[in-house]
């Protein structure tokens, strides 16, 4: 196989010029981060932190009802819709009839999970929500799997506040907020949950 | 024979068969609740509705027998039609609760699949005005749902023309119909799991799989009833490698769409109490290698002195690879404890269940074991002059009879799926899989051969029967030209006259009556 010679044109001539350039601003960048306010690239991690969306996509916490308990019906949406197949979920039977359904096991493997937050799209009940927390430490990866208890109590959330949380699903759908608000000036009626007794 | 037009596409029919049944054939599936192939039509759910030209109005399709040049427009053609089940479906959801997410049925309810395929409206209800009727109520080994019943009456007409027991009615009148147990009392027949396949809503739902997993993560393995010689066709759900259920499927010539509860429970054995690896007396582990290469051995030298007791719970390869095995080593083989062959097509009840509690008796008696009779070869043993006893299941040392002749063998190998103390009595113990686990076919009491298939991978270093066999026979220098269990079969094939013409292809899914003259 030929193979052909492209001759590339070289400028030769010495250049003391860009590196002196080069120099100057390493150095002027250097002194401005010092002494300049607000011109700095970097913070102080972890005494300060950036300023992150309300939207962020961060460490996910499960809700509570008012008793404590779970909101989760152990419904496996999320598991059905996890991408990453980073959600286990091992249902129970709960004591009151209105609702059945709860989760005795809910794990999230936290080094599986890719953040897309389809759980939370998916998630009929407000149960699972993200938080705006991203700084992930472990000393093992069993550590990283987290457990029910751990996705309630998240100690840290005052700190760091919730992330993306779902969309109002019927404020998407004209046509369901037009029927509710009919109903509201016709009937005076305002739909709720369903009381079983 | 009426030759029928159904959405443009003429086919002809069997005389009496109804516009629903000739739709499927036709390649069309009408939507429909109370419809149900094994029972008696009741046209109450008016879901099934069809344009039939020169009717005046629309038809409901399960209970109008087709004529001859009957012209059908389902809703894949009619407007008229589709509406007519649109409307349909909103009167049955209009007390419907908003359950989906804690209702087991979910992923295969009939009112989710229509409503997604016709349906798709706002409700119209508003949720306080919803009649509530009983929910989470314990009738044995179900539980009833009341509010999501849509009052197809499928399980009242299972309960009538089934099991005969009548336990199930409607209570009420009108919006507030509901479904009851009398008294509320518990279903007790032994036949209360169909219930939970006949209801095509949640309403009905099993115990044993309350809350277990969602269904749309399972997969469907067909495969045969191991629990009695009826031989029903089962589809086994399952999920990385752990079984959830057991359904049946349907088979007219067979089972129709039943099976029975102790049926239904015998997905738990497969995942409890296995043996999963090759061990000694005493639960000492060693090289499955070793153990089989022992066990060669002490066959060469026993020669005839050696027995071999089979199993009617094997399949028919595992079945016919022991007996080679037996053969080539010149020992004796029989198979049963007592004398039930007679009991092979006895019933337990009028419905499914029979005496035999083995699925394979048949099938072991079409390759010519059981002749002799088993007792004369336990009775050798006990006189001592058996060396090695080769049992095809650990089980059979539960028998009384089995364990005292195995007391005075100098060796007994045991090819065991489950542990228990009984294995004690054994030398040397192989990991086996259980029917789910590998490929085979059982013949039942009518002489029908049915297939089932493997679901997943058995336990540890378990291998199906007949691979162990093989391997001993190959070890023993007269390998069988056969590495699956559809070789096995073939070879089977030719030398038993009852499977002559017969390949697992061949069966299909439903299984084929074997060759009447038995070998």
């Amino acid at each position: 196989m030929a193979t052909s010679v492209i001759t590339v044109n070289r400028d030769t001539r010495p250049g003391y010029y860009p590196i002196f350039y080069g120099m100057w601003l390493t150095l002027r960048n250097m002194l401005e981060t010092l002494f300049v306010k607000g011109r700095s690239a970097t913070i102080e991690y972890p005494e300060k932190k950036r300023n992150i969306s309300t939207r962020y996509r961060g460490v996910h916490l499960l809700t509570a009802r008012e008793d404590g308990t779970p909101k989760c019906v152990a419904c496996y949406m999320c598991a059905t819709v996890c991408p990453a197949e980073c959600i286990y979920i091992e249902a129970g039977e709960r004591p009151e009839k209105k609702i059945e359904k709860y989760p005795t096991r809910f794990e999230i493997d936290l080094l599986r999970c890719v953040y897309c937050g389809f759980c939370v799209d998916a998630c009929p009940e407000e149960a699972i929500l993200m938080s705006r927390e991203n700084d992930l430490v472990g000393t093992s990866r069993a550590e990283l799997v987290i457990d029910r208890e751990n996705l309630m109590h998240r100690g840290k959330l005052a700190e760091v506040g919730t992330g993306y949380r779902p969309v109002d699903h019927d404020v998407r759908r004209p046509v369901r907020v037009a029927a509710l608000e009919r109903l509201k000036s016709e009937h005076g009626i305002v739909p709720g949950m369903p009381n079983r007794s | 024979m009426p030759k029928v037009t159904i959405d443009g596409k003429e086919i002809e029919v069997a005389q009496g068969t109804s516009v629903i049944q000739a739709a499927e054939l036709a390649g069309v599936r009408v939507p429909r609740f109370c419809y149900h192939d094994d029972l008696p039509v009741d046209g109450n759910c008016r879901m099934c509705m069809v344009e039939i030209e020169k009717f005046p109005k629309l038809q409901i399709a399960c209970g109008t027998p087709v004529t001859d040049g009957m012209v059908v427009k389902t809703q894949v053609t009619s407007p008229k039609a589709k509406e007519a089940q649109k409307n349909t479906l909103e009167f049955l959801l209009v007390n419907h609760p908003i359950d989906c997410p804690v209702c087991d049925q979910a992923g295969e309810c009939y009112l989710q699949d229509q409503y997604m395929d016709n349906g798709l409206h706002d409700s119209r209800t508003v949720l306080e005005e919803k009649i509530h009727k009983r929910k989470v109520v314990d009738i044995g080994p179900i539980m009833l749902d009341a509010e999501r019943c849509v009052v197809c009456s499928r399980c009242i007409r299972y309960e009538r023309e089934v099991t005969k027991t009548n336990l199930l009615e409607f209570v009420n009148r009108g919006g507030s119909t509901q479904i009851s147990t009398y008294n509320g009392g518990p279903i007790t027949h032994e036949y209360a799991g169909n219930l939970v396949d006949v209801c095509p809503v949640g309403a009905l739902l099993s115990k044993d799989f309350r809350f277990k997993m969602r269904v749309w993560f399972l997969k469907e393995t067909d495969s045969i009833c191991p629990g009695c010689s009826t031989g029903c066709n089962i589809t086994i759900d399952h999920r990385d490698g752990e079984a959830y259920r057991i359904r049946p499927r349907r088979n007219v010539e067979v089972n129709k769409s039943w099976i029975c509860d102790p049926g239904r429970d015998l997905y738990k054995i497969i995942g409890t109490g296995r043996v999963t690896t090759a061990h000694r007396a005493g639960g000492a582990v060693v090289a499955q290698s070793d153990l089989i290469d022992e066990v060669v051995s002490k066959l060469q030298s026993a020669g005839p002195s050696s027995a071999f007791l089979a199993t009617p719970r094997a399949s028919n390869e595992d079945a016919y690879a022991f007996k080679k095995l037996a053969e080539s080593v010149g020992g004796r083989l029989d198979f049963r404890v007592g004398n039930p062959q007679d009991k092979v097509a006895v019933r337990k009840d009028q419905i499914l269940q029979r005496e035999d509690r083995h699925p394979n008796t048949q099938g072991l008696l079409n390759l010519g074991l059981g002749v002799t009779g088993v007792d004369a070869l336990l009775a050798d043993c006990k006189a001592g002059k058996v060396q090695v006893l080769v049992l095809q299941d650990g089980g059979l040392l539960r028998e009384a009879a089995v364990a005292e002749a195995a007391k005075n063998v100098a060796y007994v190998v045991a090819i065991a799926t489950h542990q228990g103390p009984h294995l004690a009595a054994a030398h040397a113990v192989i990991p086996a899989a259980v029917w789910a686990e590998t490929d085979g076919t059982f013949t039942n009491f009518d002489q029908r051969v049915q297939r089932f298939k493997r679901a997943f991978d058995p336990p540890g270093d378990a291998k199906p029967r007949w691979e162990i066999a093989l391997d001993l026979l190959t070890r023993l220098g007269k390998p069988v030209n056969a590495a699956t269990a559809a070789d096995v079969f073939v070879e089977m094939a030719v030398e038993t006259k009852a499977y002559a013409d017969l390949t697992h292809r061949s069966l299909g899914p439903k299984g084929r009556a074997a060759a009447q003259a038995s070998a």
